[in-house]
């Protein structure tokens, strides 16, 4: 386990941000918490190269504001957002502006331990592209172009509900198509089909 | 004319009570001779012409009438004293009147004989009936317009007797039943209703007669109404009722909850008024910022949980150090156990008011408000409503919500399967009232069966998993239970079991 591997967590949930830092550290990390951005934001330029992991709802400052001041000051992170139930359109808002992966809470520990490695990975390797995110480019073209367009609805952050009524579709069938996407893209998760597709460099409606 | 009579006559004292009486008529009293000519009038016909006597007698009495009854009424004495025909004598007509100043009016006169001497004389009696004419045309016109009113609303309106039967059917109600007035009239109104108010109505109508016990009569209700074609579908009735000479009926005035004319406000209108829509809203946000509440403590559970987990896989860790977690995580649960438990005392408390209600009466209303928009989708509803229920002690609104809440998810499980059919029913079952509702959907799925009622748990695309966990915190708080099972033959019924007789509120309901 990477014993050198800086990993910096930002939530204002004291709890939660305690439990984390935990967990980590258990796993051989070394690990700082932050409850606020500005504080984070503060003391970032001093920081060794390192993971963030920020909440994206948050008092005062959020974690999109955050990922703004950061790359504003030149100063590179690779970040992981954590979010609530529902906030996909958000977490598409921070995966565009640069943010490697989103999970929803409540997640699993290994989906987090699993995302903070492959953070730290592209740190050493910055320029390097994810080989997965590679190979999405290519599965894109097998597509439909119903599908791209269920896709595109999803990058936008909508329901299926709503794909549904702007595609003049049954929810059903938009459900059926969401499938055969994740499926031919090779995503496991919304979060890793959202970060594929942007990777492929998929536009959002 | 009285005056003159009596001269005429030689006077005397019955002479002066005679025109005593003339006089004081109201009606003017004009004699006549067989020749048409006046010999006599009283003060009321000088009122009502504008003659003076003197302007009168003598004269042919034709000039008291306008055209063409003054030229032909000297034919009609001729013929009358020739053949004996009575036209009018004894009967009575409705003709008209000349005044001096030549304006004509309506007027009914009476014409008896009588003989002076040898000599037949007519005596007439006529009554201004302008007033009348005009009253009559008002009521006239008056039936007219309502009748355009009751021809143009948009609501539907249906006028009973005290015994069912149909007496008018308005062409807002033919669009709306599909059934053509002609169909309708003079049959029983229950043809309207869908069972099990149609088997009911009859003993409403004969307990009201009996009782005068006000059910729905200017109280105005939502229930169910049936078409012509069978469909059922949510409408509002106001009944008033008015008793007539011929005896006692109804109006019923029925309001389409499902028609596209009726606007998105109205229908908010009434949902707000039922309190469901703003609470229903309330809810949904609660149970949004719950949903978040509670996951901040259940990650840092799990964190605490596998960092332990992890610590002790490695060996390396002072016990001190896992028991330090495992108490963080209990206090995280603790927290998210305060997380519900606020929410539990939201449901069952915050703004709980028990009053003694029918169930009935709260599952039709719930049913109605449920199936607003849903007609298009084609659901057959059947209610088997047991009327001997014996009343509930409830929150009229959290058991309506609980009620809503699994008849729509009823109607969504079924969007998907050809054959829809959703059946509530209510029966008392020893100490306890079961309501069930059942669909005809694709059932539950097996894995989810025993976490349905757990929160955040949902079969739905795109729902919050939290419905039915707060239906069952109310029914549970309502010292009552919410179960479902497999409809036999496909399907899933929910029974929601409350007890029969009313009870304290708990004093701890966490």
């Amino acid at each position: 386990m990477p014993g050198n591997a800086h990993v910096y967590i930002v939530d204002d949930d004291a709890a939660v941000r305690d439990s984390l830092s935990v967990l980590l550290d258990a796993c051989g990390y070394q690990v700082r918490t932050f409850g606020l951005a500005q504080e984070f934001l503060d003391a970032a330029s001093a920081l060794p190269p390192g993971c963030l992991i920020a909440d994206i709802r948050m008092p005062e400052m959020d974690g999109l504001e955050l990922q703004r001041r950061l790359k504003e000051r030149s100063l590179s992170f690779p970040t992981i957002v954590i979010t609530g139930h529902g906030d996909v359109p958000l977490a598409v808002r921070a995966m565009k502006a640069g943010a490697l992966d989103f999970i929803e809470k409540p997640y699993a520990s290994q989906a987090i331990l699993n995302s903070v490695a492959a953070a730290l990975l592209r740190l050493r390797a910055p320029d390097e592209r994810d080989p997965s995110a590679v190979a999405a480019t290519a599965k894109l073209d097998l597509l439909s172009p119903r599908e791209r367009e269920v896709l595109e609805g999803l990058l936008a952050g909508l329901p299926n509900k709503s794909i549904a009524y702007d595609l003049a579709i049954s929810p059903r069938t938009v459900e059926i198509h969401r499938a055969r996407v994740m499926d031919k893209m090779g995503a496991r998760s919304l979060s890793e089909l959202v970060r594929f597709a942007l990777a492929a460099g998929v536009r959002t409606k | 004319m009285a005056t003159q009579y009596a001269r005429e006559r030689g006077g005397g004292q019955s002479d002066s009570l005679y025109r005593a009486v003339v006089d004081t008529a109201v009606d003017a009293i004009v004699i006549i001779d067989r020749a048409g000519e006046v010999r006599s009038v009283n003060q009321a016909t000088e009122r009502l012409f504008g003659y003076t006597p003197g302007e009168l007698v003598g004269h042919n009495v034709n000039m008291l009438m306008p055209e063409p009854y003054a030229a032909e009424h000297d034919s009609y004495l001729a013929n009358y004293l020739r053949t004996g025909a009575k036209k009018i004598i004894g009967i009575g007509r409705e003709v008209a009147g000349r005044r001096k100043d030549g304006s004509v009016f309506p007027m009914e006169l009476s014409v008896g004989e009588a003989r002076d001497g040898d000599e037949p004389i007519f005596v007439g009696i006529i009554r201004d009936i302008t007033e009348r004419k005009v009253a009559e045309a008002a009521l006239r016109e008056s039936e007219l317009r309502w009748r355009s009113i009751l021809d143009t609303v948009p609501d539907a309106i249906i006028v009973i007797d005290a015994h069912g039967a149909v007496e008018s059917f308005s062409p807002a109600a033919e669009r709306l039943f599909g059934y053509a007035a002609g169909e309708v009239v003079g049959n029983n109104v229950k043809m309207l209703m869908p069972s099990p108010y149609r088997e009911a109505h009859d003993d409403y109508l004969a307990r009201f007669a009996s009782t005068g016990e006000r059910r729905i009569i200017g109280i105005g209700r939502i229930v169910v109404g049936r078409r012509k074609d069978g469909g059922t579908f949510p409408m509002q009735l106001a009944v008033g009722e008015f008793a007539s000479p011929s005896g006692n009926f109804f109006t019923g005035f029925v309001r389409d909850l499902t028609e596209r004319q009726v606007s998105e406000r109205r229908i908010e209108d009434l949902q707000t008024e039922l309190l469901h829509a703003s609470r229903l809203s309330v809810m949904g946000q609660m149970a949004s910022t719950m949903a978040h509440e509670l996951n901040q403590p259940l990650t840092a559970v799990t964190n605490y949980l596998e960092a332990g987990r992890h610590l002790m896989s490695t060996g390396a860790a002072a016990p001190e150090r896992i028991a330090d977690l495992m108490e963080k995580a209990v206090t995280q649960a603790q927290r998210a156990g305060e997380v519900i438990r606020q929410l539990r005392q939201f449901v069952s408390k915050g703004e709980t008011e028990r009053r003694t209600q029918n169930l009935n009466q709260l599952v039709e209303e719930a049913l109605a408000l449920a199936l607003i928009g849903a007609r298009q989708s084609g659901v057959l509803v059947s209610l088997e409503l047991d009327r001997e229920l014996p009343p509930v002690l409830v929150d009229p609104v959290q058991i309506q919500q609980v009620v809503l809440n699994l008849v729509r998810n009823a109607v969504e499980a079924m969007e998907e399967v050809e054959r829809r059919e959703l059946t509530i029913s209510t029966r008392p079952v020893g100490e306890k009232i079961e309501t069930s509702v059942a669909d005809s959907g694709p059932g539950i799925a097996p894995e989810l069966a025993n976490r349905l009622f757990q929160p955040f748990v949902t079969t739905k695309k795109t729902g919050m998993g939290l419905g039915l966990s707060i239906c069952r915190e109310i029914i549970e708080a309502h010292h009552g239970h919410l179960t479902f099972s497999p409809r036999p033959g496909g399907g899933t019924i929910f029974l929601l079991t409350l007890p029969k007789t009313s009870q304290d509120e708990p004093t701890d309901a966490g």
